[in-house]
């Protein structure tokens, strides 16, 4: 059916070539690379494809996941996919700093959404106390945070073992290792139902001054010069699916079990509830989703530089594009 | 009269046979778990992966389908791909000589490289891991292609020469049949090489198929889907490997290797 009608537009379009802009929209065609598998970190975008608020946006939407060995920047810049749903401010620096054509249009973790954890009956109760232990991280950016967090406690590289972190918690369940690094809404969620929530302590890099915002909208520098109204009606159709499924968690979970049914529903239900919390922290609750905190991200750069993880200054305003999210009223971009 | 009963009822006992076997693996399995109290993200019970599996049948059956696709074309492209470069390398040695030191330092590429760079260029496509499945078939079909067509003894090719026959005779007539014992042990292994490709390819950003449910699983340390999709891809394998022992079985019904 859905074919037929296709045909019948394209039937129109040939015998009357005129009134085809007049007539029915026409829908560019993009694609949105997640950073990571279909899960409810992404509910959102995915609520927003099933309820067509892409399509009413005159987008023809396809969301693609990412996965190990992928990196979003790579894809976007290659102009294989449109928009990314990417690491970081940190890739975003990375990517810009190695003249990868892309900009960031939009933030939507506003707060580092990982924590470093030890067991809560453990020898470790301040940073301090990390001197000789083993911390397993990812070596994506989290080691960096973990680097700044405990040079404040006067540890250098050494003073402790850093290993990087494989797929499973589970070395830290058993006790193999002292440390471990989890995501508030992913492995946070494995280690509380292994563990018991209240078995363990974890260390916040917003207690220690280091805030890393994270999962970055970027798109190249060709779509935001070229087509700037297709940022905005898809940063508009995206803010859309994440106040509905932010207000109606239940229906954010479901459009994404129909995508990838054998989720388990309770770790997602924590995942959209926790994801939530950082896309609506600091600026964003006055400034609305993926509000682009200037200050931040410029704090995250200097921070980076001052590690020399980047070499050189990233020129921010290039690199952070607010100018699609301030063409977007307040009142709607606010969850 | 007994031995074409034999014939008949032989594959039969073969069957329940091999179906006693299944029964008594998954007894031991769902028993051991039981018995020696393996904590279930180390091995859930059987029983469990397959309830999992009962709950969101849907899932599973488009990935399987969705892999099994994959696989094929990447098998059947691989296999064509890789008869024709064998004969071709057999009749022009000058291509062999040529191409043949590329295909070996392509399939020194390991394919998780490989495979970032086919979704680059093909997208989230079903052709994108038809063509890892393909890239990981057509090279041993190839080399064991021209291993057969090489060890055909020279004094058969004379003899139908010397009855005139043309080029083209003698290898469809003589050279490829003596051949495909050789091209078949390539397909076996083809067959397990492509199920690896597709679901390799998967890991790249798809939306259906075993492997993406087996990312799922790994890294939501959801042990029991994790089974369940390692089932689907035992039960892929294995009969996709079947079936290929099967079709040598009965196309080189005189193959020594069986």
């Amino acid at each position: 059916m859905h074919r037929r009608h296709l045909l019948a537009t394209l039937g129109t379009a040939a015998a009357f070539p005129a009134i085809r802009r007049a007539g029915a929209q026409t829908l560019t065609r993009a694609t949105l690379r997640l950073k990571w598998l279909a899960q409810t970190q992404f509910a959102g975008f995915y609520l927003a494809l099933s309820r067509g608020y892409y399509r009413e946006a005159g987008i023809d939407l396809t969301i693609n996941p990412g996965g190990p060995n992928l990196l979003t920047e790579n894809l976007v810049a290659s102009g294989a996919d449109t928009f990314g749903l990417s690491g970081g401010t940190d890739s975003v620096f990375a990517a810009r700093e190695k003249n990868l054509p892309i900009v960031c249009v939009g933030v939507a973790h506003q707060q580092t959404p990982f924590v470093f954890v030890t067991r809560a009956n453990g020898p470790i109760r301040a940073l301090t106390d990390f001197r000789g232990r083993t911390v397993t991280t990812w070596f994506t950016g989290a080691n960096y945070v973990l680097l700044g967090m405990l040079a404040q406690a006067g540890l250098r590289q050494g003073d402790f073992t850093m290993q990087p972190q494989q797929v499973s918690v589970t070395p830290f369940v058993d006790g193999q290792i002292d440390v471990v690094t989890a995501t508030r809404y992913n492995e946070f969620y494995t280690l509380m139902t292994r563990m018991g929530r209240e078995n363990l302590r974890t260390f916040v890099p917003e207690d220690f001054g280091v805030t890393f915002p994270r999962d970055t909208v970027i798109t190249s520098e060709q779509t935001a010069r070229d087509k700037p109204e297709l940022v905005q009606g898809f940063l508009r159709a995206s803010m859309r699916g994440w106040r509905e499924a932010l207000r109606d968690p239940k229906a954010g979970v479901d459009a994404v079990m129909a995508v990838a049914p054998t989720l388990n529903r309770p770790h997602q239900e924590f995942m959209l509830e926790e994801a939530g919390k950082l896309m609506v922290a600091g600026q964003a609750a006055q400034q609305g989703l993926f509000w682009i905190d200037r200050d931040a991200v410029k704090s995250a750069h200097d921070f980076l530089l001052r590690y020399e993880v980047i070499k050189q200054p990233v020129d921010l305003a290039a690199a952070y594009d607010r100018r699609f999210l301030d063409a977007i009223p307040v009142a709607d971009r606010v969850a | 009269m007994t031995a074409a009963r034999a014939r008949f009822t032989a594959p039969i006992r073969a069957g329940s046979r091999f179906l006693l076997g299944l029964l008594l693996a998954a007894a031991v399995w769902e028993g051991a778990v039981i018995l020696l109290g393996i904590r279930p993200h180390i091995l859930p019970r059987l029983s469990e992966v397959l309830s999992a599996i009962a709950l969101t049948p849907g899932a599973y059956r488009d990935g399987f389908l969705r892999t099994l696709a994959e696989t094929l074309i990447g098998f059947v492209a691989g296999a064509g791909i890789g008869v024709l470069n064998g004969v071709a390398f057999f009749r022009a040695p000058v291509l062999r000589d040529m191409l043949f030191p590329i295909f070996v330092v392509s399939q020194t590429i390991p394919v998780i490289a490989f495979g970032a760079l086919v979704v680059l260029w093909f997208g989230n496509t079903l052709m994108a891991k038809a063509v890892i499945a393909f890239y990981l078939t057509f090279f041993p079909v190839t080399v064991n292609t021209l291993l057969g067509l090489n060890a055909v003894d020279p004094r058969q090719v004379a003899l139908l020469r010397s009855f005139g026959a043309s080029g083209r005779q003698v290898l469809l007539r003589l050279q490829l049949p003596m051949a495909l014992p050789q091209i078949f042990v390539a397909l076996r292994l083809a067959a397990s090489l492509s199920l690896v490709g597709a679901i390799v390819g998967e890991w790249f950003g798809d939306t259906t198929g075993i492997g993406v449910l087996l990312l799922q699983a790994m890294y939501n340390e959801n042990v029991v889907a994790l089974w369940a999709a390692i089932l689907c891809s035992a039960l892929l394998g294995t009969g996709f490997y079947a079936l290929v022992a099967l079709a040598e079985r009965r196309i080189v019904f005189w193959g020594a290797e069986q």
